[in-house]
């Protein structure tokens, strides 16, 4: 390297890398922006209509307070630019959002959804996707910070409207993660305090409650069933729900296990919700195993080592001795940890039975392969040959919930968040086959609207699920897995025709062949059309279910108790997000909505979703706790 | 109207993702504490935005940016007539250039970051103390039974070695 003897440069190369190092180190991290910026200039109007020129307007007296001389100096530059420039640079201006308006309509809503927090920018995840576009209505706080201690959270913007005469397509992978409610849960009940507006991810809110639907044949590994009524938050609006029901499996008839954890034992583990919780859960596990499943813990922490060798069911006691044994130390400096549990699992392969790695940690994962990308494609590879990655989280302090989340995606798995024991008897006793037992894979929804009878909808949740049109038929896409007897419930805001008028004005389309009109009364009752394809756990091409939906009329009081239900829970997950989209929905209207929809609720799961829109009021109505 | 604005809010949270931290970090660099690079950085790209920027390659970009960066520095400083610049500017802005001209330093901070990996543990454990921890001299000397010259000794060739390999690879 050629480095100057300038004193200076010298010092200023040291001062760069201590402020690195800060960074690296996570003593800093830049703050993101953007809400603060786009509001301020929100303020400014700085858009005139139609051509969309910027003229610096007055400045708000914030502003102008701090920057006097600048001020003037900007509002005389910008008039000199409205003034002698526009013929120049107008048309310029205009391609470059004709471009943009391009790409947005080419690639469907696939990417730009995603507008990560810069706490990602610096890490070596590819978080952001090349070009991608934000959507207009920035809605989370203007300075969400990532936890104070150094938990990672990804940023998703809300789905916004479209138009059914510009996108009448909506594609979207199934999630049937439930993590961000155990998180949220957390937050709220052990932490006292709000979650960050990007913990919260409404459609593992929802997901999170089992809602009853009908239990399909066997020729079909899940049921759909679709229901309309007003929207709650909205009374002009109706919510559209749709709900997937997989195939629940006889637990004597229940595939083969195979399962290979994956611990990390690092000293950051040791505390009573993260090691010694995960062996609780672990014990509850093996207590069901039976003699043809076998289990093998790997750990990892400074270095990888195998705990237990591939053990079958019937040697139960010689498991929990070696769960006994486990021990938190060392740093998680991790050697070949991941690949010694992918090697374990295919050494003892079943044939049609269930193979999975299940990694339980606390953060990162320094399990052996150097850089993310490469621990991606690791993962990818070893789902297409058999083996799937699901991840449980554990404790606070160091979650990686992006990551995590990332990662069981690339595996045809799931992401689980451990927050106590309850969690853990959920989600590895009750719910076991469903977090074992994959009965489809690459399960997407695509929703064709009529516009006919809708004018625009939105997707509640599933912001970085969304799926470009095309890929709906691509059988190479990835997308969720569904586990048997999981459900997995979606929702839509819709906007009936009739109340067109209250949209933004566009041009009506001169080129939209307008074949509706001409067709059948059908047309006219239809809403839309649910298509969903999926495939078999061991298959690589993909089939079709096809599902229509007519508007009954309903009212909200009319609905399904489920419906309801879930439409509480998106309402709280709106609330919680700060969400611009949640009309005059409040904490009190919330808690009325779910406490009158709560029905048997023979677990107690919904009663706690009370318990916790509660616990969110108070902590809304309290400025000092507010964050 | 509404789908107007649309337009021109999502280019303009474009430009501020991508470049926010690097100018967050360049105006760090340049001697500012926390918050003031946190005021700055947002009064950079209202002021480029309200200027009529357009957007160019993405080095254009971020060389513009920190030039306004730089000027809005300037003007904080000689406003507040007591805090002067220790840093020379055209010397920072030339090491910037060098190390982060376009990606706002995350190429420097990956670098940095498999750089770390390769240190012994307990030189890291030094480091560690010394930027995430804030330890002082003599509470790292105890944790690593050496003298305070000797972790002086110790740090400054970690700087050197951790600054001749982030330098190598952003070579490669």
């Amino acid at each position: 390297m050629n480095q100057s003897h300038d004193p200076n440069d010298d010092e200023l190369r040291d001062r760069l890398l201590e402020q690195a190092l800060r960074e690296v180190l996570h003593k800093e991290t830049p703050p993101d922006l953007s809400g603060r910026i786009l509001s301020v200039l929100d303020h400014d109007q700085v858009v005139l209509s139609g051509t969309d020129q910027h003229v610096a307007k007055p400045k708000t007296r914030r502003f102008r307070l701090s920057l006097t001389e600048f001020a003037v100096a900007s509002v005389i530059v910008g008039l000199l630019f409205a003034l002698l420039l526009p013929a120049l640079h107008a048309p310029r201006k205009a391609a470059l959002r004709m471009q943009a308006q391009q790409r947005i309509r080419q690639r469907g809503m696939a990417d730009h959804q995603r507008l990560p927090s810069p706490y990602y920018l610096h890490d070596d995840v590819g978080y952001l996707p090349e070009g991608a576009l934000p959507f207009a209505e920035n809605v989370l706080p203007d300075r969400t910070r990532p936890g104070q201690n150094g938990d990672r959270y990804e940023r998703s913007l809300d789905s916004p409207f479209c138009f059914v005469r510009e996108s009448p397509l909506s594609t979207f992978s199934i999630d049937v993660d439930t993590a961000s409610y155990a998180n949220v849960r957390r937050f709220l009940v052990q932490d006292g305090q709000l979650p960050p507006a990007e913990a919260v991810r409404i459609e593992e809110l929802i997901n999170y409650f089992d809602y009853h639907y009908e239990v399909p044949g066997d020729e079909v590994p899940f049921a759909a069933q679709l229901e309309v009524a007003e929207c709650p938050w909205y009374s002009r609006h109706q919510l559209v729900r749709i709900g997937l029901q997989g195939r629940t499996i006889n637990p004597q008839k229940s595939p083969p296990c195979n399962l290979v954890f994956l611990l990390d034992v690092s000293g950051s583990m040791d505390s009573p919700d993260k090691l010694p919780l995960l062996k609780r859960g672990m014990k509850l596990l093996v207590q069901q195993l039976r003699d043809e499943d076998r289990v093998a813990i790997v750990v990892y922490a400074s270095s990888e080592g195998l705990a237990l060798r591939s053990t079958p069911g019937t040697e139960r006691s010689a498991i929990l001795a070696a769960l006994e044994n486990l021990q938190a130390g060392g740093s998680t400096a991790g050697g070949a940890g991941i690949e010694l549990a992918y090697r374990i699992a295919q050494e003892n392969f079943v044939p049609h039975g269930v193979n999975r790695v299940l990694l339980c940690t606390d953060g990162d994962f320094n399990v052996g392969v150097t850089d993310t990308t490469a621990l991606e494609q690791l993962v990818a590879q070893r789902a297409k040959a058999g083996v799937f990655l699901s991840v449980l989280g554990f404790g606070r302090g160091n979650l990686n919930d992006a990551m995590m989340e990332e990662i069981s995606n690339k595996g045809n798995g799931n992401y689980f968040y451990i927050d106590g024991i309850t969690e853990a008897h959920k989600v590895l006793v009750q719910q076991v086959h469903g977090t074992l037992v994959t009965i489809a894979k690459d399960v997407k929804i695509q929703v064709e609207f009529n516009p006919a009878t809708v004018s625009a909808y939105r997707l509640i949740g599933y912001e970085n699920r969304v799926l470009a049109a095309e890929d709906f038929n691509d059988d190479k896409k990835d997308a969720g897995e569904i586990g048997a007897g999981h459900s997995v419930t979606a929702l839509y805001e819709i906007i009936p025709v009739m109340t067109d008028h209250e949209m933004p004005v566009v041009d009506p389309l001169k080129y939209q062949p307008d074949r509706l009109t001409a067709e059948s009364d059908l047309s006219r009752q239809e809403l839309l059309t649910l298509k969903i394809r999926y495939k078999e756990p061991e298959a690589d091409e993909s089939k079709r279910l096809v599902f229509p939906l007519s508007d009954s009329g309903t009212s909200f009081e009319q609905a399904s108790t489920d419906f309801q239900f879930a439409a509480a829970v998106a309402s709280f997950g709106m609330l919680l997000r700060h969400s611009s989209y949640k009309g005059n929905a409040t904490y009190e209207s919330t808690l009325e909505m779910a406490a009158a929809a709560k029905g048997p609720d023979e677990q107690g799961y919904r009663a706690e979703l009370l318990d916790l829109i509660r616990r969110a009021q108070l902590l809304t109505q309290d400025p000092s706790s507010a964050q | 109207m509404k789908t107007a604005t649309a337009d021109w809010r999502s280019e303009m949270a474009d430009l501020v993702r991508a470049h926010q931290a690097g100018i967050w970090r360049y105006l760090r660099f340049l001697g500012c504490t926390s918050a003031e690079a946190e005021d700055l950085a947002q009064e950079t790209f209202l002021t480029a935005w309200r200027d009529g920027f357009e957007v160019r390659s993405s080095e254009a970009t971020a060389a513009y940016l920190r030039a306004v960066a730089r000027n809005r520095l300037l003007m904080l400083r000689r406003k507040e007539q007591s805090a002067p610049i220790w840093v020379d500017l055209d010397v920072a802005e030339s090491v910037w250039a060098e190390v982060a001209a376009e990606d706002g330093l995350d190429d420097y901070l990956a670098a940095l970051r498999a750089c770390l990996k390769r240190l012994s543990e307990r030189v890291r454990r030094a480091v560690e103390m010394q930027y995430r921890d804030e330890a002082s001299r003599d509470e790292i000397a105890a944790a690593l039974a050496l003298t305070a010259a000797g972790v002086k000794t110790m740090l400054r060739r970690a700087r050197t070695i951790l600054r001749d390999c982030v330098m190598r690879r952003l070579e490669q």
